[in-house]
């Protein structure tokens, strides 16, 4: 929910998610183009400043959204340093073995997933997924794929809702008393939304074909006055990410 | 009847599981007309819409746009939907896009129109609704009378000839009430066929021409709205009258015939204008 409400209250929600599309996708490039972790790190600093700074994102909401993301990285690399040898002469056959090694390799890729990291922040803090998912659309993505996600993202605030307004009726009449009954209501929540989805997707198909809808759903891409000109900084800017990053020692 | 745009002829339906919605029912929308569609719960209401829209095809009799059957091609169908649009009672179960711009653009590039003729009618509609400002909101941030008004917008930005819309004022307050008539005013004076589900009985004395009442899937009766609502078998049906009717009528026991322009009053506006009207002229004499 925080990434959507910054989506679209950000200072650049009126610019062209083309052109915010560019930054992200250069900003990739940037990451794995960079010659060392030193490298990669400015690319992630510019980038988060970039979403802070720029399109005016609270830096405590950037870190709250960034955190989950961050843990699984912190936890991926450690399990990098660390590594199973299977040993034919110990009895228990396999031992833990701290790699010293590698750690110059397993740095570098830390430094480029945290530049990605902040490549996609970029993306998805100041585009709203609609925008997104249009984007796409002009990337000639499959159409089913497209589909799939329109409706998916849609109905999620649909579900959530339905969700929170079903189990609000059950503790009014103490559904979630004591953990039997919390059980109990759960169930019936599960039961009863299973039932809604069911019943909302006949609704859904129902008002398609009222709409004249046979197939594939077609939208009209939002239009973004002065496009041209943000897109063509966005490719500057894109570069120059991309030179500093190669360039870097 | 003359200009009849679309007409049920002893028209029958039962859902899968058997429950029979539609029992020989025929009845006749008129052209540029309001007509409000009255009926107890259950009475086929919604059925009857969506067979307007060619979504349920009827089991037996006829439905006919402006006389002619209708046709269940593919091409007829996209031909009718682009003629009646039906506007479902819940919002949240015909909103397809989380951005608003996008969902009311979907009817009319179903209809393959080209890209900037639909961008022209996607503004037009939101306009017309009173949503233009709030066309970049996320759907799940408006309230449900917006979102309602949403829904609306869709099915306009494919310019129908008739609008069909299933109990459009429930879970509406006053103040957004009043709003949605001023935009069904606008659009009947405009030249648009109205057809609204409702269980409002004021409401359809005061706006609808015509009349319809369902009662356990046949026409209990059609006419114009004023005469059919007064009916006793209709009030019977519906379980009470129009209460300015009945105002105007204990007024009347009491010796005070109160009139607009030489009719009798419809909506508590013209109730109100009439009791001072008639004040004015006895004060007069």
């Amino acid at each position: 929910m925080l990434t959507e409400q910054s989506a679209y209250t950000n200072r650049w929600r009126q610019i062209s998610p083309v052109a915010k599309g560019l930054v992200s996708l250069f900003g990739m490039v940037a990451a794995f183009a960079a010659g060392s972790p030193r490298a990669a790190l400015l690319v992630a600093i510019i980038l988060s400043l970039a979403t802070v700074l720029g399109a005016g994102i609270p830096p405590a909401r950037y870190l709250r959204v960034a955190t989950p993301a961050l843990f699984f990285l912190l936890a991926s690399c450690l399990s990098l340093l660390v590594s199973l040898e299977f040993n034919h002469i110990s009895t228990f056959g396999v031992s833990l073995h701290l790699s010293e090694s590698e750690l110059p390799r397993i740095t570098q890729v830390c430094c480029r997933s945290l530049a990605c990291l902040t490549a996609l922040l970029f993306l998805a803090l100041t585009t709203p997924l609609t925008d997104i998912i249009s984007l796409m659309r002009r990337c000639k993505l499959p159409e089913t794929l497209l589909d799939l996600m329109t409706l998916s993202y849609r109905t999620l605030f649909v579900l959530s809702e339905a969700v929170h307004e079903t189990a609000t009726a059950q503790s009014a009449r103490l559904g979630y008393a004591t953990f039997k009954l919390s059980m109990r209501s759960l169930g019936g929540l599960v039961a009863n939304l299973a039932v809604q989805v069911w019943q909302r997707s006949q609704a859904l198909h129902l008002s398609a074909s009222a709409r004249g809808n046979d197939g594939a759903l077609r939208f009209l891409e939002p239009d973004y006055p002065g496009s041209h000109r943000a897109i063509l900084s966005a490719v500057i800017c894109g570069i120059l990410l991309v030179v500093t990053a190669v360039y870097i020692p | 009847m003359s200009n009849a745009i679309l007409s049920l002829k002893d028209v029958s339906y039962s859902y899968p599981d058997g429950t029979s919605a539609l029992n020989d029912c025929s009845l006749t929308i008129r052209r540029g007309m309001r007509t409000a569609v009255m009926g107890a719960n259950g009475a086929g209401k919604t059925t009857m819409f969506l067979h307007l829209n060619g979504i349920l095809r009827s089991s037996a009799g006829d439905i006919q746009w402006e006389g002619t059957s209708l046709d269940y091609s593919r091409d007829g169908m996209r031909e009718l939907r682009s003629r009646v649009g039906l506007v479902f009672q819940n919002p949240d179960s015909q909103l397809f896009s989380a951005s608003v711009r996008e969902d009311v653009s979907f009817g009319p590039m179903n209809l393959g129109l080209p890209k900037n003729v639909v961008r022209k009618r996607v503004e037009e509609a939101l306009l017309s609704v009173g949503m233009a400002e709030s066309a970049d909101k996320p759907v799940h941030n408006l309230s449900y009378g917006q979102k309602k008004r949403v829904c609306i917008a869709g099915v306009l930005a494919m310019e129908p000839e008739v609008l069909v819309l299933d109990e459009p004022m429930a879970g509406l307050d006053a103040a957004m009430q009043e709003e949605l008539t001023v935009v069904l005013e606008r659009l009947h004076a405009a030249g648009m066929t109205i057809i609204i589900a409702t269980h409002d009985l004021d409401f359809a004395y005061g706006w609808a021409d015509e009349a319809i009442v369902l009662q356990r899937g046949r026409l209990l009766a059609q006419g114009n709205a004023a005469d059919v609502l007064l009916r006793p078998e209709v009030q019977t049906e519906l379980g009470s009258s129009p209460l300015v009717a009945e105002i105007t009528r204990s007024l009347a026991l009491t010796g005070m015939a109160v009139r607009v322009n030489g009719y009798l009053p419809r909506s508590r506006s013209e109730l109100l204008k009439a009791i001072s009207e008639f004040h004015r002229q006895e004060n007069e004499q």
